[in-house]
């Protein structure tokens, strides 16, 4: 498997005789050069800390076995599921749902906001997992939580709207003891005109 | 026989007026743009004024360089939203007019499906747009009989916040294209990059160049950091949604797409990526009428069945609203 995704190549390789994922962040050209090294330099060592960080608490989170800074390489746990985006399309995605939420909620009470959690951005297998940390970043913000629901919820709207996944997701993540305000402040970013029909 | 199309447009600063034919030949392209008074922004009366002061020469001249009769157009359509109420009412106005003095069958169409389907001329099949104009900053493309919105700003438009922070910086209106002409330098100043997902955030940044510029850094390096951090989080974005939607084409879009070094970092990174870029001329990236009768056009040949609020301005009309019947 290779992807080259919006700001990295990501591919399945052999690492000491295990299959494994190289995340490798490789130059963007359009990008002024010092611009460039700041975002690749934070976002690496942003990213495997957070995901050190999961790790250590239980989280399912792909497990980290090289950190390479000079060539902006991350190699790491090679979760061999399918993605949400495809298990929602199955009969069970109510299930898949309330995973989900569950899995955000366990993520957020951790200090962390994922950031990208998309559809793609999830792996069903044993259980499900969380990946692509590249986004992430250390906050306790209600409205950093509130960020992450509502780009899930865009994600579900543009691939999903065959189902009505919002309903699910957002009473699954209300179970959480601190999701009060987290809800209120995606009423907030929701009101905030754009996603209220206010402009095209 | 083939179809001529007259569009017209003003959701915001821009009255325009053109004529297109159903080959997709472009027979005029009118504009005049509103200017407010120095030092201030977009009154909407003001700019609503201002476009019924010049949609009859608009029209006027639209017809003489296209030496055609009002007769000869089979179909007229104007931007129903989304945009600034005043100024919408105008142009569905002046359309409504002449539709009715000549007997021609009328349509209003999204203003920001505009902008894509005009990139679908310069040959995209089926595109990312990035759209990046005054007031819209969005990521769209096809999913689903959609035109979905994929991220955008979450607090202001690319534009606005470049002429807000021109403005503050003493010059006038509009300020993107005077920041552009000022912007030098090599040496990067760090301002805030925001980039949540596939969405943006612009007035962190804005507030951040203008403290930058008061603690003495020159309007021109400021204006140099500003374009290149703004446009390398559009560009970060649009492939984003490349890869998020597996698509192979970009098109740009908006008056902010005029910008030479944010054209020239679109194409860097399609290029990388081995994906194909549509740059539109400029005159049909800023609001223009011929993208509106184009639109018109596309969904008028391929039997859109028209509701009554086809012919009523909304000023919250959604990219997303949009059921794409026509493709």
């Amino acid at each position: 498997m290779k992807f080259r995704g919006a700001e990295a190549i990501v591919e399945t390789i052999d690492w000491q005789g295990i299959t494994a994922i190289s995340k490798v962040r490789n130059k963007r050209g359009y990008r002024h050069l010092s611009l460039e090294k700041r975002l690749v330099t934070e976002r690496l060592r942003s990213e495997s800390r957070i995901m050190e960080r999961l790790l250590s608490q239980g989280i399912s989170v792909p497990a980290i076995y090289s950190v390479n800074p000079v060539e902006n390489s991350i190699i790491m746990e090679f979760i061999d599921g399918q993605t949400l985006e495809r298990a929602l399309r199955t009969d069970v995605f109510n299930s898949h749902l309330e995973d989900l939420a569950y899995l955000l909620s366990k993520i957020h009470s951790l200090g962390v906001i994922h950031g990208d959690p998309t559809t793609s951005n999830f792996l069903v297998k044993d259980q499900l997992y969380a990946i692509d940390f590249g986004l992430a970043s250390m906050s306790d913000d209600p409205e950093g939580r509130a960020s992450d629901l509502r780009v899930f919820l865009e994600s579900l709207d543009s691939h999903h709207s065959e189902i009505n996944g919002r309903e699910i997701f957002l009473d699954a993540y209300s179970k959480w003891k601190d999701s009060k305000a987290v809800l209120e402040a995606l009423n907030v970013l929701e009101l905030r005109g754009r996603y209220n029909l206010m402009r095209g | 026989m083939s179809d001529i199309i007259l569009g017209v447009e003003s959701t915001a600063h821009t009255a325009g007026v053109g004529i297109i034919t159903s080959e997709g030949k472009i027979l005029s392209n009118q504009r005049s743009v509103y200017i407010p008074d120095e030092g201030e922004g977009i009154h909407p009366r003001e700019a609503a004024n201002h476009h019924v002061e010049k949609f009859p020469e608009l029209f006027k001249n639209a017809f003489e360089e296209a030496s055609l009769s009002p007769k000869e157009i089979t179909l007229v359509s104007y931007a129903r939203g989304p945009g600034l109420g005043p100024c919408l009412r105008t142009g569905a106005t002046a359309a409504r007019a002449f539709a009715y003095t000549h007997k021609i069958p009328i349509l209003g169409v999204n203003h920001c499906v505009a902008h894509l389907e005009i990139g679908l001329l310069e040959g995209a099949t089926d595109p990312v747009l990035l759209y990046l104009s005054g007031a819209n900053t969005q990521v769209i493309a096809y999913a689903e009989g959609r035109y979905r919105v994929f991220g955008e700003t979450i607090d202001i438009g690319i534009g606005n916040g470049l002429d807000k922070f021109a403005r503050e910086a003493g010059m006038g209106f509009p300020g993107g294209p005077k920041l552009e002409k000022i912007a030098e330098g090599d040496k990067l100043i760090d301002l805030p990059y925001s980039v949540k997902g596939m969405d943006l955030a612009f007035s962190g940044l804005m507030t951040a160049a203008k403290q930058k510029l008061d603690s003495g850094h020159s309007l021109s390096s400021v204006a140099y950091s500003v374009q290149e951090t703004a446009f390398a989080m559009s560009c970060e974005v649009a492939e984003r949604a490349l890869a998020h939607t597996g698509k192979t084409e970009l098109v740009l879009g908006g008056g902010v797409a005029c910008n030479s070094r944010l054209r020239e970092m679109a194409m860097i990174m399609t290029k990388e990526r081995g994906v194909n870029c549509f740059v539109p001329e400029r005159s049909l990236c800023v609001d223009n009428g011929v993208m509106i009768g184009w639109l018109g056009y596309q969904m008028m040949s391929a039997n859109y069945q028209l509701a009554e609020e086809d012919n009523m301005v909304n000023q919250k009309y959604r990219t997303d609203m949009v059921e794409v019947t026509w493709r």
